[in-house]
């Protein structure tokens, strides 16, 4: 099957990471994604890190262009009620609607599901947001950080003694499309063999406090409240991070996860067996965590004249669990993600040759594949436009001179 | 309730790190049976332990992420055990599991099935023999990398996100080959890497470090932005709160009325109640001018508790949030109004409040629909669906085999 969801056409309003990454997988599998944009209220993505020499303008932010490969985009001015009646004609069309505007703002242009299902009994569409669209702070305006620190992440990151940092990148920001996604394709299969359609309200705070049951189920159960414990675990040692050779100037670490007493021997034979970890009383999860900090300075003393990449090596080949440290570059270098192809090369309009990324499903008779490079904002407006709509020429351009298409 | 996937069979089979994609699977309607060995996963091992007694009907990881599904022994390594298991998965449209099983036994019996893998680097490929786990394949994505303090070495989430994200990732996958199979009527394997799965967190910075040369860093409760390093995390009287000096068109009317706020308390000076805001660009700000900004803001906070700072954010639309633990959101207004706690009884144990649905949807479909299962509580009822009488049964569990 070359595209599971070739034909199928997803019509998307809002922008940043938690909306549009969700899509992302849809067009991976071959759907058509079009983005609804204007340059009046531009996808903060765009502008992020935007200053008046950057290079393309909306069309120059790399942040943009990576989490958007593959889609299409439809230059349309919503506060033009002409706007406004193009995208519902659009929504009504296509095979579903995903929007993650602030609730309100949908139902503002009368393209909320309550107003679009009067015209499609079968609509498929999916709102996500911080709150969710019912409750007293529905309202409240927020990103991933803040969806991050709502939901319990936040709080559990970081070193007991230090204050809370949350996980790199904005979690909620990458749990919710994967959500959005499950969602989305539910109500899509749901809709084949039922004909019933269905509007989802993903609140982005809720799914990640899903994630975290068992911080909240410790809560509940037990009255405490599980704190930041940096890299080790609550039932074993060792496990964190430990420093080895700098490369290139730069600090390196090991990761090194021992999950018993059989790991532990392990580790031991691979470390050539030195007299500090010979020990009987280490030999058990209770003595290691006993003298924790011991463990990991013996430890320490081995990774750190090594190379991390050999380190690794090393313990797996001993049947230990460790891998280096990578940073962002680095994962450029990974045999595991080469082999999986998870960067690909795109060619964009503005920014030249880049990798974008795919998501890390791979299946046996399907290949995901990013189609294209991400879209300069309304690039697709006059295409879309007329294969969805059948809209002739001579229309397109009178609702550009109108400022419809800006 | 009417659920998505109602009718679709699912084999759970996974250790930890894919107990959430049964879940899932399950909350959305599809009959979820999680097949354990006799003696039990090992998470119901794994304390603490609902009550402090040690027992596996009351470990806490278990009944947090095996909610909504239907649970059996069976001893995979018996040869009546296997020939069961076959049976079950013969008429079963999605085996889940966690490195352990060989699908093409499964696929000669079934060709419907879809059999989904989570494993920490993937199916195939040089890693696809290397052990992993959550702090391994975080550490190999990037992500771990930019978490933490400067100083300090990279650090974790002390609970498993890469779990979550490829728990989900892998219930969207089996979604898809269910798509898949409508159209071609065979299943096909889902391979799911944990490793992998912990790329997108990053928010798309690792494919963007070769056209930025921006390896990431860590700024602890810090952010670079343009040509200063700006707070995010403030302390506040009781706790912490997430907050940004950021920008753009939806952030502005969020910093203009935290000046307000903060100007009824007689706590916003002059110069910062002279910002011109139409200009504020939060990439050209120099350090000093971050600093000044951040005593003023950072001094407000301190006089002020979480609750007191988000009630205003709501009610001011401010972009801030608190620091929440499951006391902050046990007590949320917002979670409380959307019913989003489950108060699930459990037999001979009490009732348990658990996070709820993931999702609303209209019709309704999400639901927590049961807490997890006891050890073998659902073994006379799949083995009887399968054929198994009572007294096979007591024959099975004489031999070991359930």
């Amino acid at each position: 099957m070359s595209g599971l969801f070739a034909g199928t056409t997803i019509l998307e309003f809002g922008g940043g990471a938690a909306g549009p990454l969700a899509t992302r997988y849809f067009a991976d599998l071959g759907a058509a994604v079009i983005r609804v944009e204007s340059r009046q209220r531009p996808d903060f993505l765009r502008t992020l890190k935007m200053t008046p020499g950057t290079k393309g303008g909306l069309d120059g932010s790399e942040h943009f262009a990576v989490l958007n490969a593959g889609k299409l985009s439809l230059a349309l001015n919503l506060s033009h009620p002409e706007g406004v009646a193009v995208a519902r004609r659009l929504a009504l069309r296509v095979d579903a609607v995903a929007e993650n505007f602030a609730p309100g703002a949908m139902a503002k242009w009368g393209l909320d599901y309550a107003s679009l299902v009067t015209q499609r009994a079968d609509l498929v569409m999916i709102s996500t947001c911080l709150n969710g669209q019912s409750g007293p702070h529905r309202f409240y305006p927020g990103f991933g950080g803040q969806g991050s620190a709502l939901a319990g992440f936040n709080h559990l990151t970081g070193w007991p003694d230090r204050e809370p940092v949350g996980p790199y990148g904005t979690i909620t920001d990458s749990l919710a499309p994967r959500f959005a996604a499950l969602l989305l394709a539910a109500a899509l299969f749901h809709r084949r063999r039922t004909g019933e359609g269905q509007h989802i309200d993903l609140a982005q705070v809720e799914a990640g406090i899903v994630c975290l049951s068992e911080f909240v189920a410790t809560y509940t159960a037990t009255g405490e409240i599980l704190g930041r414990v940096g890299n080790r675990s609550r039932h074993a040692a060792p496990h964190g991070v430990f420093r080895c050779a700098d490369e290139g100037g730069r600090e390196r670490w090991v990761a090194i996860a021992v999950h018993d007493d059989a790991d532990w021997q392990r580790l031991v034979r691979a470390l050539g067996s030195p007299a500090w970890a010979a020990d009987p009383a280490l030999a058990t999860a209770a003595g290691r965590l006993a003298r924790v900090a011991d463990v990991e300075a013996g430890l320490e003393a081995w990774t750190r004249p090594r190379r991390a990449a050999d380190a690794a090596r090393l313990l797996q080949e001993a049947g230990v669990d460790a891998g280096p440290v990578a940073d962002l570059r680095d994962t450029h270098d990974d045999p595991q993600l080469r082999h999986r192809r998870h960067f690909r090369e795109v060619e964009h309009a503005v920014l030249g040759r880049h990798p974008a990324e795919t998501n890390a499903l791979r299946f046996s008779a399907m290949e995901p594949e990013i189609r294209a490079a991400a879209p300069c904002l309304g690039a697709d407006t006059d295409r879309v436009l007329h294969r969805l709509l059948g809209m002739p020429a001579a229309e397109i351009a009178r609702l550009r001179d109108a400022g419809v298409l800006a | 309730m009417r659920g998505t996937l109602d009718g679709i069979r699912v084999l759970d089979l996974t250790a930890e790190p894919g107990f959430l994609a049964g879940k899932l699977l399950a909350e959305m309607g599809a009959d979820v049976v999680k097949v354990e060995p006799p003696g039990g996963d090992p998470a119901r091992r794994r304390p603490p332990f609902w009550g402090g007694v040690e027992d596996p009907e009351r470990s806490i990881l278990w009944l947090a992420l095996n909610t909504s599904k239907r649970g059996i022994t069976l001893a995979l390594d018996h040869p009546r055990g296997r020939e069961l298991f076959l049976d079950l998965a013969a008429r079963a449209d999605v085996v889940l599991e966690t490195g352990t099983l060989d699908p093409t036994a499964l696929r000669a019996r079934n060709r419907r099935l879809v059999l989904c893998s989570i494993t920490p680097f993937g199916r195939t490929g040089p890693y696809a023999g290397w052990r992993g786990s959550d702090l391994t394949v975080t550490a190999m994505s990037g992500n771990l990398w930019c978490t933490g303090d400067p100083d300090r070495p990279p650090v974790r989430c002390s609970l498993p996100v890469s779990h979550y994200h490829g728990g989900i990732e892998a219930a969207a996958g089996v979604v898809f080959a269910l798509l898949a199979r409508e159209t071609t009527g065979e299943g096909q394997d889902v391979d799911v890497a944990l490793h992998e799965a912990m790329l997108m967190p990053n928010i798309g910075t690792a494919a963007m470090a070769v056209m930025t040369g921006n390896r990431g860093a860590r700024s602890g409760a810090m952010m670079r932005q343009g040509r200063s390093v700006q707070r995010e995390i403030w302390p506040c009287k009781d706790g912490f709160v997430s907050f940004a000096l950021r920008g753009g068109p939806a952030r502005i009317p969020g910093l203009v009325a935290m000046v307000r706020y903060m100007d009824e308390h007689g706590m916003a000076s002059e110069r910062l109640k002279a910002t011109d805001w139409k200009s504020y660009n939060h990439n050209l700000l120099s350090q000093d001018e971050v600093d000044a900004l951040s005593a003023e803001f950072g001094a407000f906070f301190r006089t002020k508790t979480m609750a007191e700072l988000y009630a205003a954010a709501c009610e001011r639309n401010l972009m801030l949030a608190p620091i929440n633990t499951p006391r902050e959101m046990l007590a949320s207004a917002q979670l409380a109004d959307r019913g989003f706690f489950a108060d699930l009884d459990h037999p001979g144990r009490g009732r348990l409040t658990l996070p709820g649905a993931f999702a609303r949807t209209t019709p309704a479909s999400v639901a927590v629909r049961s807490p997890a299962p006891r050890l073998g509580e659902h073994t006379a009822a799949v083995l009887g669906e399968i054929g198994v009488d009572a007294a096979a049964l007591a024959r099975l569990r004489a031999e070991g085999v359930v």
